[in-house]
């Protein structure tokens, strides 16, 4: 009887143990075989158009951050406790947002992208953010800052390499009352990424008792500003900002430099992203005591918590392509480490989890463009601008980057009123 | 009442500049009853040939307008013998211009890009003199006086040749009656080969003009530029290359009054003008009555 009993419980424990080496083999290989291959990272870029220059930029920072985590295996995968290398699909929109509407579907409805990343700037990163909600994807938003992306909560948008448009001015506008400057005139395109910074800028000055004396927007496609600067002038402002894109930063400051007029402050975005190309073609006399928002590599941040600091990124851009990076090759480079990283810690490859991932980052990340910090509504917060002046060198040819605000970045005094050229 | 002066002025100069954008075009469709939708992309060619001429060989770009003539023989005589003739023979060759030389210049652009890249390429500012020149009081860079300059020589120039010689009226036949023109034995394929090729000259020198008047150019400028040029002709006259001056004119005075008063709605203002234009005068501004009885 008792060794009837012993053979049936060694039956069942025999059983039980079957069941249970069944189960666990059947989850091993369902785990197994739910880990990708490879990682589908899709983006688009812009070959030609107006956003060609910028978005050729990002896309080179991607491919370059690419390159590096496939060197070393991949990305580890928590979720699946393994490294596994990311594969870079994208399509050329032509800075067209006809075409990146139809890309951007394609990348998630046909190649069934894993991280869902848009192409430059707030025009072209507009048509995704309604696409990425709707299919429930993560959208990962490079330079994208248009305010009107970040009017609610929502778990399928982040801002990772540019603070929301909305902030940028922050400082500007502190630093324009700091100086006493009363009168201020503004030019701004007719887009969300400067129309938001225009209309913050108007609002901070009213705030602070200046109230700006001009204040026109012109379409994004103008490339005539001579009649307009006489329009402006007529105001008789003492700082004169530009809000615009590099195609009309650069018609913008050929024309004042033609023009023979001259403001005490000249302020556009541009030469702070992308100077190089701002000195090629507006020249370093007509640059000169120009303002701007200075952004990395031009500032540096040297203690980062997550891969590369400013100085190595540039050592390593280099070596790697040929050339210094500029802005939107750092804002690319530093979208690619962001998502290594929202990968890396998100316990299960969702994209609720990669989510959750970047906000539980958020805060406590720096990177190469400085504090990595979104808020519910995907805005990024940090990330800062300050404000910088180009200043000549003393032979004349080049020109230094001399921040002039906040106080505690500061590496210069403004020069104002600016020198008549 | 100054900012209006000079918004009249600058509109006026601005206006004889995007004559000459629209001259070649006009040009073409009036000899030949070609609509020439690749001529944003020669513009572009001209613009880069004086970026080269100028960054490369160190030269003046005015030097590009004469290569711009020498390149347009080039270019547009094989050009027009390998496209045109075929076109005419075709039922509907408007719609066939309109088709083929969409692909030419989506190809140009292509090419431009592959060449030079997608960044925007400027001109020296003192190339052109770096100071300005005033007229009643108002100042304008000397860039775009050298602008309205050579806008008004190649419109002199085109009017001499339709009136002073025996190719001009010839030309002038053609474009008035295509059929009792070869009826009465004028070489019209001599004729429209040479407006081809002055149309495409046409756009390569005020290519040269556009990093100027424009801030720089760039392989993507063409097909607005095309869609300009194209307003400007409808507002003056399809295929009454004098009709472009008047089209011209009402564009630039059009822009930079908007661009003084309601800046944000001067793109506008070739479309609206060309709209206006078609409702209650179709055949534009300088064009003759059409009686449809």
């Amino acid at each position: 009887m008792q060794a009837k009993r012993t053979r049936k419980t060694l039956k069942t424990t025999l059983k039980t143990v079957a069941a249970a080496l069944a189960c666990a083999t059947a989850s091993f290989a369902a785990h197994a075989a739910a880990a990708p291959g490879e990682i589908k990272i899709g983006t688009l870029y812009a070959s030609s158009g107006p956003f060609a220059v910028a978005s050729l930029g990002q896309f080179e920072g991607l491919k370059f951050w690419a390159n590096n985590v496939n060197k070393n295996g991949g990305i580890f995968v928590k979720a699946y406790n393994k490294k596994i290398p990311v594969k870079i699909v994208a399509y050329d929109d032509q800075s067209s947002t006809a075409t990146a509407t139809t890309l951007y579907n394609q990348l998630i409805t046909q190649d069934k992208v894993d991280v869902l990343m848009a192409d430059f700037g707030s025009v072209l990163t507009s048509v995704a953010v309604p696409l990425a909600a709707e299919h429930k994807m993560l959208l990962i938003d490079p330079t994208g800052s248009g305010a009107n992306f970040f009017t609610q909560k929502t778990n399928y948008l982040a801002d990772v390499s540019i603070p929301a448009s909305t902030v940028w001015p922050v400082p500007l506008a502190q630093f324009l009352l700091k100086q006493g400057i009363k009168r201020v005139a503004i030019i701004y395109d007719a887009n969300d990424f400067d129309a938001s910074q225009a209309e913050t800028m108007k609002t901070e000055l009213t705030k602070g008792g200046a109230a700006p004396v001009f204040y026109k927007s012109v379409p994004t496609t103008e490339s005539n500003y001579n009649v307009l600067l006489h329009t402006a002038k007529a105001a008789n402002p003492q700082a004169l900002l530009e809000f615009g894109y590099p195609p009309n930063d650069i018609a913008f400051l050929r024309s004042l430099s033609q023009s023979n007029l001259h403001f005490d402050m000249t302020f556009t975005i541009f030469p702070g992203q992308l100077l190089t190309l701002l000195k090629k073609n507006v020249g370093v006399k007509s640059l000169a005591y120009t303002y701007t928002y200075p952004t990395p590599p031009l500032v540096k941040y040297d203690k980062v918590t997550y891969g590369m600091n400013t100085a190595d990124f540039v050592s390593a851009f280099n070596a790697a392509e040929k050339k210094d990076p500029n802005f939107l090759d750092a804002s690319g480079y530093n979208a690619g480490i962001v998502v290594q990283k929202m990968i890396e810690d998100a316990p299960k490859f969702t994209q609720e989890d990669f989510h959750q991932a970047l906000m539980d980052m958020s805060d406590k990340t720096t990177t190469l463009l400085g504090l990595f910090k979104i808020n519910e509504n995907g805005a990024q917060l940090g990330q800062s601008l300050p404000v910088a002046q180009l200043v000549p060198n003393a032979k004349g040819d080049d020109l230094n980057i001399s921040v002039v605000y906040p106080d505690d970045h500061a590496t210069g005094k403004p020069v104002f009123p600016a020198p008549k050229q | 009442m100054e900012l209006l002066a000079y918004a009249v002025i600058g509109g006026i100069l601005y206006g004889i500049f995007f004559t000459l954008v629209g001259l070649g075009l006009n040009l073409l469709f009036g000899v030949m009853r070609i609509i020439n939708l690749a001529h944003g992309q020669f513009i572009v060619l001209g613009g880069y040939l004086a970026w080269t001429i100028s960054d490369r060989l160190g030269l003046n770009p005015l030097w590009s307008i004469p290569l711009s003539i020498l390149c347009a023989i080039v270019i547009g005589w094989p050009l027009y013998r390998a496209v045109v003739p075929r076109l005419q023979r075709s039922d509907d060759p408007e719609m066939l211009s309109f088709i083929l030389f969409f692909g030419i210049g989506q190809m140009l652009t292509a090419v431009t890009m592959l060449l030079f890249g997608a960044d925007q390429r400027s001109l020296p500012e003192d190339a052109l003199g770096s100071g300005s020149l005033g007229l009643f009081g108002q100042e304008f860079p000397d860039s775009w006086w050298w602008a309205a300059g050579v806008s008004l020589t190649a419109l002199a120039l085109l009017w001499l040749y339709f009136s002073r010689t025996r190719l001009g009226y010839a030309t002038r036949a053609v474009m008035s009656e295509r059929d009792e023109a070869i009826a009465t034995g004028i070489d019209v394929r001599r004729v429209s080969t040479i407006a081809f090729v002055a149309g495409l000259a046409l756009a390569g020198i005020a290519g040269a003009f556009v990093p100027y008047l424009l801030g720089s150019v760039s392989p993507d400028l063409g097909d607005g530029l095309t869609t300009t040029a194209f307003a400007i002709v409808i507002i003056g006259s399809l295929g009454n290359p004098l009709g472009t001056i008047v089209g011209g004119l009402v564009f630039g005075l059009g822009t930079m009054l908007m661009q003084t008063y309601y800046s944000s709605w001067s793109n506008v203002v070739p479309y609206a003008l060309l709209l206006i234009i078609v409702l209650i005068r179709p055949s534009g501004l300088l064009g003759k009555a059409v009686r449809l009885a």
